[in-house]
């Protein structure tokens, strides 16, 4: 048996690795997906301050320090037996936002639009930010810069820092907004929402308007049939900070809607000696391998999940955009892999316009932004990271100090479909033991795509895109090797 | 002239945080209104957010090697920098954020761009508040190097 490494994972800062197992002849018969995890939270977590959480888990990711920060302060609002002021809600929604802006605006620029914009075809050193301004024109990156930046500030104004938020509190938030902070959000908000709806016309005349990425988009090794898994609000709308968990199935209809805190009823994680990383599983269906399809338990997260998972946005342009996205594609469920970037693009809608939304309520000047707190307890608290679906959980000891502290990140919620999705990738790319370069990167648009995110501060990525690919002849012994800046 | 120094790290993550506790050292030895010190959990675009606007620019930071000596101090221009810390799984590269803000205009980088690097050979570390012997070890050293990169 062949092994095919990939590691470092191209632009994706971190350790991921992927192995691709060959048969006898020469086709693959499986490949994964190795995600190294980071050890000891848990212990290190233990006998600390109950408020401490939320400025400790946003250090756990420099990529979602925002996600883990609200997820940790509404387990702690569940732990405190709080419920926090409108205003408060509204404060953390609106920052949530900001994060939304700029993290959608990187991804689909930086890291998976090129494939795109380029073109998956194009040279490496090619298909990367400079080769975007390169054919897109250095007015618009200027454009993507100063939007990122407008997702960082609005995100800073609110929580005091972007990388490190402060500002979540059991039971609310420590600061408001005063009017100039209000006038200021807005101006950026209202340019968001053009940059949006530009960046859906750039894919409109890029990608949807070219018939070679549409097949691509429609092809076999990029579609995968699994259940998809969302925060969705009371009318089904799909919702970032808050709501309750809806499941769909292969075809868009429900398969199960629940509360967070029950999560531990409905999600169940399987274990892989070759990976620290759980897969989780819906326990109803159960673990039925690495296959999709209605009798596995395997579900996908993230923009594509969320919007299979709901039933529209709760904003007008975006809704729009929602309905023509199931139209275009198909009808509901959308299971194509790289659909996730125009998902990714319709949620950047959905923020801008939340974010006019929320910065007009006039509530979002109030200042009661925090009720007290009760007796300490147990709590779970669930958030949409960009990247997917974000799970929280501590128990708390009499003494307010953490007893127990569980999480489910995105990328574990995503990680079976993500192994699927390079399995499926790579049978379609690589025929009788016969592999090239090209086939590196068909591979990593496949998890590219649900813009996994690895154990942070997993380190060091060179200038350009570092790959390496160990070929192992069938008794596991290296005959091969494929490197790539590094 | 105005210089910036960062200690980068991820300061609940061991000695990944090494570049920060190198940063709370020089803040007691230096008091100069034209030398800021600060931290940062970050990389690539944020980390160049940070550095805009100095004309010159140290990075502390921890630096995986495969051979060598762990706990060593290395003064490292970053044009041969090759790998460069990120906890940012999905954001670009320093380097590249350069370039990009080079090609787009940005006037503010700073001309000189130094990393003092600590080389260890275990990354992702485990969580954990404390650094391990031998890397505390080059926290004094790494001051030093610092302190005599601000003098030039």
């Amino acid at each position: 048996m062949e092994t095919i490494t990939i590691d470092p994972i191209t632009r994706l800062e971190g350790h991921g690795k992927i192995s691709i197992f060959l048969d006898t002849k020469g086709d693959v018969a499986n490949a994964y997906l190795q995600i190294p995890e980071l050890r000891g939270f848990e212990r290190f977590s233990q006998g600390r301050r109950a408020e401490d959480m939320p400025q400790i888990t946003s250090r756990i990711c420099g990529v979602c320090p925002v996600a883990h920060h609200f997820a940790s302060t509404k387990a702690l609002d569940a732990a405190f037996n709080v419920d926090p002021p409108s205003a408060a809600k509204k404060l953390r929604e609106l920052m949530y936002c900001g994060y939304y802006i700029y993290d959608h605006i990187l991804h689909f620029y930086y890291l998976g639009g090129p494939d795109f914009v380029v073109g998956p075809d194009a040279p490496a050193a090619k298909r990367n930010i400079l080769g975007v301004i390169e054919k897109a024109g250095v007015e618009i990156g200027k454009e993507v810069i100063k939007h990122r930046a407008y997702g960082q500030k609005i995100t800073a104004i609110l929580g005091g820092k972007a990388t490190h938020p402060v500002c979540g509190l059991p039971g609310g938030v420590s600061k408001g907004l005063n009017k100039d902070e209000v006038k200021n959000i807005e101006t950026m908000g209202k340019s968001c929402v053009e940059f949006a709806k530009f960046s859906l016309k750039l894919f409109d005349d890029i990608v949807l308007k070219n018939k070679d990425y549409v097949d691509l988009i429609l092809s076999d090794p990029y579609t995968l049939k699994t259940y998809n898994m969302g925060l969705v609000d009371k009318n089904n709308k799909v919702n970032f900070y808050d709501g309750k968990i809806r499941v769909t199935d292969q075809k868009g209809g429900e398969h199960i809607k629940f509360d967070g805190k029950d999560y531990f009823k409905i999600i169940d994680e399987h274990v892989e000696e070759w990976s620290y990383i759980k897969f989780t599983y819906l326990k109803d269906i159960g673990w039925k391998g690495f296959k999709d399809g209605k009798d596995s338990g395997i579900y996908r997260v993230g923009p594509l999940g969320r919007l299979n998972a709901a039933e529209g946005m709760a904003t007008t342009l975006a809704d729009k955009e929602y309905k023509r996205f199931f139209e275009t594609l198909g009808g509901k469920a959308v299971n194509s892999t790289l659909a996730f970037h125009w998902a990714r693009l319709i949620e950047l809608l959905y923020a801008t316009e939340r974010v006019m939304e929320l910065i007009k309520d006039p509530e979002i000047t109030s200042t009661k932004i925090r009720n007290p707190v009760g007796e300490p307890g147990e709590g779970i608290g669930v958030t949409e990271a960009a990247r997917g679906t974000l799970i929280h959980h501590y128990k708390l000891d009499k003494d307010g100090l953490i007893d127990k502290a569980n999480l489910i990140v995105a990328t574990t919620n995503n990680a079976g479909a993500i192994n699927m999705s390079v399995r499926n990738a790579a049978q379609g790319i690589i025929k009788k033991g016969k592999v090239n370069d090209g086939l590196l990167n068909m591979v990593e648009m496949a998890f590219r795509a649900y813009d996994p995110c690895f154990a942070c501060a997993t380190h060091t990525l060179p200038g350009g895109m570092p790959l390496e690919v160990n070929i192992y002849d069938e008794n596991k012994r290296l005959y091969k090797k494929l490197r790539r800046n590094l | 002239m105005k210089t910036i120094i960062l200690g980068v790290g991820n300061s609940i993550l061991s000695d990944d945080g090494v570049g920060i506790h190198v940063a709370n050292q020089l803040k007691q030895k230096i008091n100069n209104p034209n030398i800021t010190i600060d931290e940062a959990l970050t990389g690539g675009m944020n980390l160049l957010d940070l550095l805009l606007g100095y004309d010159k620019a140290i990075i502390i930071d921890a630096v995986k090697i495969d051979n060598g000596e762990e706990g060593e101090v290395k003064r490292i221009s970053l044009s041969k920098f090759s790998t460069m810390h990120s906890c940012n799984p999905h954001d670009v590269s320093l380097i590249e954020a350069i370039q990009m803000a080079e090609k787009l205009g940005e006037t503010r980088i700073p001309k000189e761009i130094i990393v003092i690097g600590i080389t260890m050979k275990k990354l992702p570390c485990e969580f954990g508040e404390n650094l391990s012997e031998k890397i505390a070890m080059a926290v004094p050293k790494a001051v030093e190097i610092t302190l005599n990169e601000i003098k030039k």
